[in-house]
C-alpha cells in the first residue's frame, strides 16, 4: 500500500514538480516546467497538481473526475512509472526520486499524447471494439429481465478480480510490446478479453479467441510482467493472458498460428535438452520459407555487425538432463491434472 | 451535421441505458452520446453499495409492495407514489437484464444474484458486486454500448440548448480536443449528466465534475428544476477528503463510535442503530460532534466507523475497496484501527423536473438519473436507490425518446448561434482589470454552502448564504481564464463548471430557504417539524429575468397515507 512509513517525519515540506509540458498548438518539442511547491506529508500526486493548476499555473493540463481511485481519468507517470496520480502520496514518491525533493511528472505512454499530460484514449477503446470486450449474451434479447442465469461462486470467481479493471491504462503505458508496436491487442485488452471468454453467460468465446490467436494478437507479449507490476487494482493481468494462451492451445486446438508453434517448440527442445536451439526455433515457429525470407537476412546481418552471437548448430543436453526430464514431466502431468478440475 | 434523432447528454448509467434502450426500441435511429468525458469514467462508478431489487433471492417474503412503502416513508411521503411504483416495479427486472447482458453480481450459496441489507429497508434487498457495484455496471452498459455501436462524442462539453419558442432544436457543445464550438442538431435531447452536490466542493463525495451541468443548461434555457433544497449527506465521508465509505461497511455490521466508545445511535434509531436512514445518521453524527462527543484533529472534528470486530477475511473479501481508500487517504487500516468520518454531501434529490417518461415541460427534451426529479427519492433518498433510479429511468427516457423523437421536425441551429456561443466564451476569458481566481470563488462557495446550507439550517445562516452565492455570483464576472490554449483547456471547462454551480447553489440556497420545515434531509432548527398542511410540496425553481423565481407543484399520493416518520 502507498503508506509511507517512518521515513519523512517532518509534516511538511517544498517539493519540486518536474511537470512534462506540450501544447500542439505553439509548442514544436516537448519541455518541462519546475514548480516548486509547499506540500504537507500526507497529500497525494493529484492534489498537488490540483494546487499547482489553481495558484501558480493554470495552463498546466491534466485529467481528473472522481479523485478516489476509481474512474482511472487521472493515470499519469510519476518519476517514471505509470499510476494514479489520485493514489499516490507524494511522501512515498519523494523517497523514490532520483533527484533529492523532485518528483517528476509525464504523461502515460503508448497512446497519443494531446496536451501535457493528457493522452489520447480512443486507440484503446478502438482495441476494445475489435476484440468485442463485450459479454453477448447467451440469451436472445426477447427473453431477458425474466430470469437470472445461476452462477456458481467458482464461475464467478475466475472473472471476478478481472472486472476490478478501470481502464486507467497504466498497463498499457508499461507495456513493452506497444513500444515497439502499436498495433498490439495491449495488456489490459487481454484482460478484458478473458473476462469475457471466461463468462459462462457469454456466446462468442470462439471468435474472440479467433481474433485474439491473430497477428498483434495474444502471443505476442513476452511475460515481462510490467502490466501485472503497474496494475492499480493489483490484478494478475499475466494470469489472464496465460489462461486465454492456455485455453488456445488446450482445449480449442488452435495450434496453427506461430505464437502456438513458437510455445511448442519451446516445450519441446526444453524436453529434450533442457535448454533451447536457438538456431532451429525461428524455423519451426513460422515455417522454413517464411523464416529464409524474413529472418534469415537479418539475422546473418546481425551477426556479421556482431550484435548477437552466431547461435550453435548443435545444441547437447544439459548435465543432468535425465533427472531434469522426469520432474519435467511429473510437472507437465501436473498442469494437465489441475486444468481438468478447473474446467470440473 | 446531420441531425439527430437523439443526443444523450451523459454518458453514466442513466445516459448508456438511455442509449442502449433507444437503440434497442428502433435500431433505426440515429443516436449520439456526448459526454465531458470517457463514458467509463462517469460518476456512476463511484456507487459501491448497491442497487435495491425485490427479488427475494435473500428474504424469501420480500415485495415489491414492501419496497414501495420504504421508498414512501424513506423520501419523507414527499416522493410521488405513482413514480415510486414505476421505480419498484420494476427494479426486479432490471437488476435481471443487467444480470443477463454480463453484470458480476456477487452471488448467494444457491447461485442466485446476492442482497444484503441496506439503510432504511425492511429487508436485505440490495444487490451488490462486493462493494464496487456502480463500477461493474457501467462497464457492462459502456461494453454493450460498444457493442451496440452506440456514437459516442467523448469530451465534449455541453453548453447550452438552442431554443426556439417551446421548442428545443439541439444542443450546443464544446469539443474539449480541439475547444471548437460545435451544433449538435436534435430531434430530441436527453440529459444525463448527474448530480450537484460538488458545489459543497470538499465537504462533498462527489467526482470534481459533479457540477449540475444538465441541470444548469435546462434551468437557463426555462425548464423548472424541482426540490433543489434537498441535498443528502452520506453519514461517512472520509475526514479529510470527503470520499466516501459505503453503508455497506454498516450493512455488514459496522458500528459508529463517539469518543466514549459508545454506539451512539441507541440514543436516536434505537431499532435500527447504524443502519437507520442516512439523514437521521447524518444528523446524529452532527449532533454528536457538535455536543463535543466526537474526536478533534487539525483536519476538522470526527466520529469512529469501526470495522475491526468483524475481522480481516470479511473486510478484504466485501469490503476491499474501503480498506484501500482508508489506507489511501486517511493512513487507516480498517482492519486494526477504526476508520475517521464525518457527515459529507453526497447526493442531490432534486433536479430537472420531469414526468413519469422522463419528460419535461420542453418539448422534446428529457431528463433521467440524478440531473432528473421524477420524483423518486422525495425529500431523502435511501441507500441503494440511487442506482435502481438511473438505471429504471435511464431506460424509460431512452425508450420514451425513441418513440417520440419521430412526431419532432428536425431544425437547423444556425451558425450565428454557435459564433455567439464562441464569442461569448472568448470574452469571458479576458476580463480586463482587476481578475477573480476561479479556485478561490469555487473554494468559497463550498465552505458557505456547507456552513449555511448544510445539514442544520436557519432562517439568518439561509440569508447569509443567499448573500454569499449572490456576491460570488458577481465576482465571477470577473474570474479570468489564464490558458489562453484551444487544445484540452481545462481551466476554461472548470471555469464553466463553477458558473453552473453557482447558478444551481442559488436555487438551492432559495429552496431552502422558502421551506419552512424540517423533511427528510432537509433540517431547519428555526422549524424542527414537518408541516404537512403548509409544505407537503415540492418547490419548483425557475429561472425569470435573470433571478431564480420560486413556484410549487403538488405531490402525487398514493395508496400510503402521511405518516410521521421513525425507525
Amino acid at each position: 500500500m502507498t503508506v509511507s512509513t517512518d521515513q519523512h517525519k517532518e509534516g511538511k515540506r517544498d517539493v519540486t514538480f518536474r511537470v512534462f509540458r506540450f501544447n500542439p498548438q505553439v509548442d514544436s518539442k516537448s519541455y518541462f516546467d519546475d514548480y516548486t511547491i509547499p506540500v504537507e506529508r500526507g497529500i497525494t500526486v493529484l492534489r498537488a497538481l490540483n494546487y499547482i493548476k489553481e495558484h501558480v499555473d493554470a495552463s498546466v493540463s491534466f485529467r481528473a473526475f472522481c479523485q478516489a481511485g476509481i474512474c482511472g481519468s487521472c493515470g499519469m507517470r510519476v518519476n517514471g512509472i505509470s499510476m494514479l496520480a489520485c493514489t499516490t502520496q507524494v511522501w512515498d514518491m519523494l523517497a523514490k526520486s532520483k533527484e533529492e525533493g523532485v518528483i517528476k511528472v509525464e504523461p502515460l505512454r503508448n497512446l497519443p499524447l494531446i496536451k501535457d499530460l493528457i493522452v489520447d484514449m480512443d486507440p484503446l477503446v478502438d482495441k476494445m471494439k475489435h476484440y468485442s470486450n463485450w459479454v453477448d449474451s447467451t440469451m436472445p434479447e426477447s427473453e431477458m429481465g425474466k430470469k437470472e442465469f445461476l452462477v456458481s461462486e467458482e464461475e464467478f470467481l475466475k472473472y471476478d478480480k478481472a472486472t476490478d479493471c478501470i481502464l486507467c491504462a497504466s498497463c498499457v503505458s508499461e507495456c513493452s510490446i506497444l513500444r515497439a508496436n502499436k498495433e498490439y491487442v495491449s495488456p489490459a485488452v487481454l484482460l478484458k478479453s478473458y473476462r469475457m471468454n471466461v463468462d459462462t453467460r457469454d456466446s462468442m468465446h470462439d471468435l474472440r479467441l479467433a481474433e485474439l490467436v491473430k497477428d498483434h494478437g495474444v502471443w505476442d507479449c513476452t511475460h515481462c510482467y510490467r502490466c501485472q507490476e503497474s496494475c492499480v487494482k493489483s490484478i494478475p493481468i499475466m494470469d489472464a493472458i496465460h489462461g486465454i494462451r492456455e485455453d488456445a492451445l488446450e482445449s480449442r486446438g488452435m495450434k496453427d498460428t506461430s505464437g502456438a508453434k513458437h510455445a511448442e517448440a519451446f516445450m519441446s527442445d526444453i524436453e529434450k535438452k533442457g535448454k533451447l536451439v536457438e538456431a532451429t526455433l525461428p524455423f519451426r515457429t513460422n515455417g522454413v520459407l517464411w523464416t529464409m525470407q524474413n529472418l534469415l537476412p537479418m539475422a546473418v546481418k546481425m551477426i556479421l555487425k556482431r550484435r548477437t552471437p552466431p547461435p550453435p548448430p548443435m545444441v547437447k543436453p544439459s548435465k543432468g538432463i535425465k533427472a531434469f526430464r522426469s520432474e519435467f514431466r511429473e510437472m507437465s502431468e501436473h498442469v494437465k491434472q489441475d486444468h481438468k478440475s478447473h474446467k470440473k | 451535421m446531420k441531425p439527430f434523432d437523439i443526443v444523450i447528454v451523459g454518458g453514466g448509467g442513466a445516459g448508456l441505458y438511455a442509449a442502449m434502450e433507444a437503440m434497442k426500441t428502433n435500431p433505426a435511429l440515429n443516436i449520439a452520446v456526448l459526454s465531458k468525458v470517457y463514458p467509463n469514467r462517469s460518476h456512476t462508478s463511484a456507487a459501491q453499495g448497491g442497487a435495491n431489487a425485490a427479488l427475494a433471492n435473500k428474504a424469501k417474503d420480500d415485495t415489491v409492495e414492501m419496497h414501495i412503502f420504504d421508498t414512501i416513508k424513506g423520501s419523507d411521503y414527499l416522493a410521488d407514489q405513482d413514480a415510486v411504483e414505476v421505480l419498484c416495479s420494476e427494479a426486479p427486472k432490471i437488476i435481471r437484464e443487467l444480470e443477463n447482458i454480463g453484470t458480476p453480481w456477487s452471488r448467494l450459496d444457491d447461485n442466485t444474484i446476492a442482497q444484503r441489507p441496506f439503510g432504511g429497508a425492511g429487508r436485505p434487498r440490495c444487490c451488490y458486486c462486493a462493494d464496487k457495484t456502480g463500477h461493474t455496471i457501467l462497464q457492462t452498459l459502456y461494453e454493450q454500448c460498444l457493442k451496440k455501436g452506440v456514437i459516442f462524442f467523448n469530451e465534449y462539453f455541453a453548453l447550452n440548448l438552442s431554443v426556439n419558442g417551446s421548442r428545443s432544436k439541439g444542443l450546443i457543445a464544446m469539443n474539449m480536443k480541439t475547444g471548437a464550438v460545435e451544433a449538435f442538431p436534435a430531434r430530441t435531447v436527453i440529459f444525463a449528466t448527474g448530480g450537484y452536490a460538488k458545489m459543497y466542493w470538499n465537504r462533498s463525495s462527489n467526482a470534481a465534475g459533479n457540477t449540475g451541468d444538465g441541470q444548469a443548461i435546462a434551468y437557463r434555457a426555462g425548464i423548472p428544476l424541482k426540490d433543489m433544497e434537498f441535498v443528502q449527506f452520506h453519514p461517512t465521508g472520509l475526514r479529510k477528503s470527503g470520499l466516501l465509505v459505503t453503508e455497506g461497511a454498516r450493512g455488514e455490521g459496522g458500528y459508529l463510535l463517539n469518543k466514549d466508545g459508545e454506539r451512539f445511535m441507541s440514543r436516536y434509531a434505537p431499532e435500527k442503530m447504524e443502519l437507520g436512514p442516512r439523514d437521521l445518521v447524518s444528523r446524529s453524527l452532527e449532533t454528536e460532534i457538535l455536543q463535543g462527543r466526537g474526536f478533534d484533529s487539525p483536519a476538522g472534528k470526527y466520529i469512529h466507523l469501526d470495522l475491526t470486530h468483524l475481522g480481516a477475511d470479511l473486510i478484504k473479501s466485501r469490503l476491499p475497496q474501503i480498506r484501500e481508500m482508508a489506507m489511501n487517504f486517511e493512513g487507516v487500516d480498517p482492519i486494526l484501527e477504526p476508520i475517521p468520518v464525518r457527515p459529507t454531501a453526497h447526493y442531490s434529490m432534486g433536479g430537472i423536473d420531469t414526468d413519469n417518461y422522463g419528460r419535461t415541460v420542453m418539448e422534446g427534451v428529457y431528463a433521467a438519473g440524478e440531473s432528473a426529479c421524477v420524483s423518486v427519492h422525495g425529500a431523502n433518498r435511501l441507500g441503494g436507490n440511487s442506482l435502481l433510479d438511473i438505471l429504471v429511468f435511464g431506460r424509460i427516457a431512452g425508450h420514451t425518446a425513441a418513440l417520440e423523437a419521430r412526431k419532432f421536425e428536425p431544425a437547423a441551429i444556425s451558425e450565428d448561434e454557435v459564433k455567439d456561443q464562441l464569442a461569448e466564451l472568448r470574452s469571458s476569458m479576458q476580463p480586463s482589470g482587476h481578475y477573480e481566481r476561479y479556485g478561490e470563488l469555487r473554494e468559497e462557495l463550498g465552505q458557505t454552502m456547507a456552513a449555511n446550507v448544510g445539514i442544520y439550517r436557519e432562517s439568518s445562516l439561509l440569508k447569509k448564504g443567499i448573500a454569499e452565492v449572490a456576491e460570488l455570483k458577481e465576482r465571477f464576472k470577473k474570474v479570468r481564464v489564464s490558458d489562453s490554449s484551444d487544445v484540452f483547456n481545462t481551466n476554461l471547462l472548470q471555469v464553466l463548471e463553477l458558473k453552473n454551480m453557482l447558478d444551481l447553489a442559488e436555487t438551492v440556497a432559495a429552496g431552502a430557504f422558502a421551506r419552512e420545515e424540517s423533511r427528510g434531509s432537509h433540517t431547519r432548527t428555526d422549524f424542527p417539524t414537518r408541516d404537512d398542511e403548509k409544505w407537503h410540496k415540492h418547490t419548483m425553481a425557475t429561472l425569470i429575468d435573470g433571478h431564480v423565481k420560486l413556484g410549487e407543484k403538488p405531490v402525487t399520493m398514493g395508496r400510503y397515507e402521511l405518516q410521521e416518520r421513525t425507525y
